[in-house]
């Protein structure tokens, strides 16, 4: 057996002797035994193991958050529910130039965003989408609504909104995929918008086919007469509105108003139309 | 020593940032409209605390003052004291802490350029605000932009907005044959009905006379002052064609207008 930490206190012991042994003359008695060695070093640590492997992906990442608040800049053209969509590069609800999605015929003949909603949702681009659920009134700030997407799509993110001037046959204002990548936590993106004809449907300005207060109060308006299946404008295409021509001047010299429409000087509206302001909350 | 000469570089440069922040901006205004002149510009370079005007509130007596007479201080007419922009900001031309402003007096014809220069007092904003004249209270507006600290040339387009202040009657102001209702005052400028500064200067053609009345109708001789606000984007000029009759005394063809209606070039000097 070969024990290590033995043969080190016994060579210890032996120079403690050693050291007893100061007498020059005769040798003196035996000194007291010497104090008890240091203890050996340690041995050397075993290797590592090896990694285990990686645990699954969580079901939720980190998520990025939104607030989006829309103000009606017109002077009395109540906006119909909004619909707020935010999604990734290369989804359009619309385009200029092209025929209107039934979604968008919908929604800008009668009011109702929800098939605008479903359109992109279908879409592998789609992250979030509220429908502001209420009218929201001229020269007014809507609510703020809230949308969560991925953090990791925080570098590629469009916003769409499309709501109705309800005043109207078919125009609609709102933002056409714009581009708000990158905004940090406390970013504010603000957007003067257009309004757009949906080209669904003729610019008749008349109480049966619009479904606003102007409508109604000429007896007709509401749900009736909002959305028909019949796309009857100059163009089936999607273009900025050239404005309400209303009854106003219809007697003037120049007869430049429209004497069977129902709406009057106070429904015209210049551009910009609403003012969407995004801002990230975390 | 190498390291003295760093350090000291280093303060020099620290030096030089801070006073290149002290900048004179250069202001240039177009006024894009045919028709329209604009009234003495207000510019205000302001901190987060100062908000001249906002799209979906209600205008302040200080804005109602500013759209509806063109006046902004009590130099230029001393019955606004206490309620103008003056009152609002503080003194002219002065670091008012929160804000610094000055008024860019004349008119600004239609078509016209005209360019000053205006010392921010280091403020991080920039807002200006004109009257367009003739109208009832409709002003073109800058909206607290940010001031770039980069020296360069930075182009914005501006709105025209109602002040929401006062009915858009679209009446002559020069007519004794309508008064206020209630009040039997004369038209005019702030407080009363009627369009102001449509015998101005740099005016394209003359009012007319007759009109009944556009966001307002004239009921035996009187025509309400009455309020459309809040703020929000102005619905356009109707006028007609007729100037002796019809519902507004100014001309469709001339004093309408289509947004935007001001281009500003901002000059950031390399300091």
């Amino acid at each position: 057996m070969n024990n290590p930490i033995i043969k080190l206190s016994t060579l210890l012991m032996l120079s403690a002797l050693l050291a007893a042994c100061g007498d020059d003359g005769d040798t003196g008695p035996q000194g007291p035994a010497g104090p008890q060695g240091e203890a050996g070093t340690d041995g050397q640590d075993g290797t590592d193991g090896q990694d285990g492997s990686d645990g699954q992906d969580g079901i939720n990442g980190n998520s990025a958050v939104y607030t989006v608040q829309i103000t009606n800049l017109t002077y009395s053209q109540p906006f119909s529910p909004a619909a707020v969509i935010l999604h990734e590069s290369g989804f359009h609800s619309f385009n200029e130039g092209e025929p209107a999605s039934m979604g968008i015929e919908i929604m800008a003949e009668g009011g109702d965003p929800s098939m605008v909603i479903t359109e992109a949702m279908d879409s592998t681009d789609f992250l979030d989408a509220q429908n502001s659920g209420g009218i929201l009134g001229p020269r007014s700030m809507g609510a703020e609504l809230t949308l969560v997407v991925p953090e990791l799509d925080s570098d590629d993110l469009r916003l769409t909104v499309t709501t109705m001037l309800v005043n109207t046959n078919d125009a609609f204002t709102g933002l056409n995929a714009a581009n708000v990548s990158n905004m940090a936590v406390g970013d504010i993106k603000t957007f003067m918008t257009v309004t757009w004809d949906a080209g669904t449907e003729a610019n008749t300005e008349t109480a049966a086919t619009m479904p606003g207060p102007a409508a109604s109060a000429a007896g007709g308006g509401g749900e009736a007469a909002g959305y028909d299946v019949v796309r009857g404008d100059l163009a089936d295409a999607v273009r900025l509105h050239q404005g309400v021509v209303t009854s106003a001047n219809a007697d003037d010299p120049s007869r430049e108003g429209l004497s069977t429409s129902v709406l009057t000087e106070a429904h015209r509206f210049d551009f910009p139309t609403s003012r969407v302001v995004i801002t990230r909350t975390r | 020593m190498k390291f003295t000469k760093l350090a000291s570089a280093t303060l020099l440069s620290l030096a030089a940032v801070s006073v290149s922040q002290a900048v004179t901006l250069d202001i240039e205004i177009t006024n894009l409209t045919q028709a329209q002149s604009f009234t003495p510009r207000l510019v205000i370079a302001h901190d987060d605390t100062v908000d001249a005007f906002e799209v979906g509130q209600p205008a302040s007596s200080a804005l109602a003052w500013l759209a509806e007479a063109g006046v902004i201080d009590d130099e230029q007419n001393a019955d606004s004291s206490g309620a103008n922009f003056e009152a609002l900001l503080g003194p002219v031309d002065t670091d008012n802490g929160s804000n610094t402003w000055h008024r860019f007096g004349g008119l600004l014809a239609p078509k016209a350029t005209l360019s000053y220069p205006f010392d921010t007092m280091d403020k991080p904003y920039l807002s200006l605000l004109s009257m367009l004249i003739p109208t009832n209270d409709a002003f073109v507006g800058m909206d607290s932009i940010e001031i770039p600290t980069e020296p360069g040339t930075y182009t914005y387009y501006l709105n025209a907005y109602d002040a929401g202040t006062e009915l858009n009657d679209e009446l002559n102001s020069a007519r004794t044959d309508v008064v206020e209702a209630g009040t039997g005052n004369t038209l005019g400028g702030y407080g009363v009905p009627g369009v102001a500064g449509g015998g101005a200067p740099t005016r394209i053609v003359d009012l007319g006379t007759g009109g009944t009345g556009v966001g307002a109708q004239i009921v035996n001789g009187e025509i309400e002052d009455g309020e459309d606000g809040p703020v929000h984007i102005h619905r356009n000029a109707l006028g007609d064609t007729d100037s002796a009759a019809g519902a507004s005394d100014l001309d469709s063809t001339v004093h309408r207008w289509l947004n935007p209606v001001a281009r500003i070039v901002i000059t950031v000097p390399a300091s």
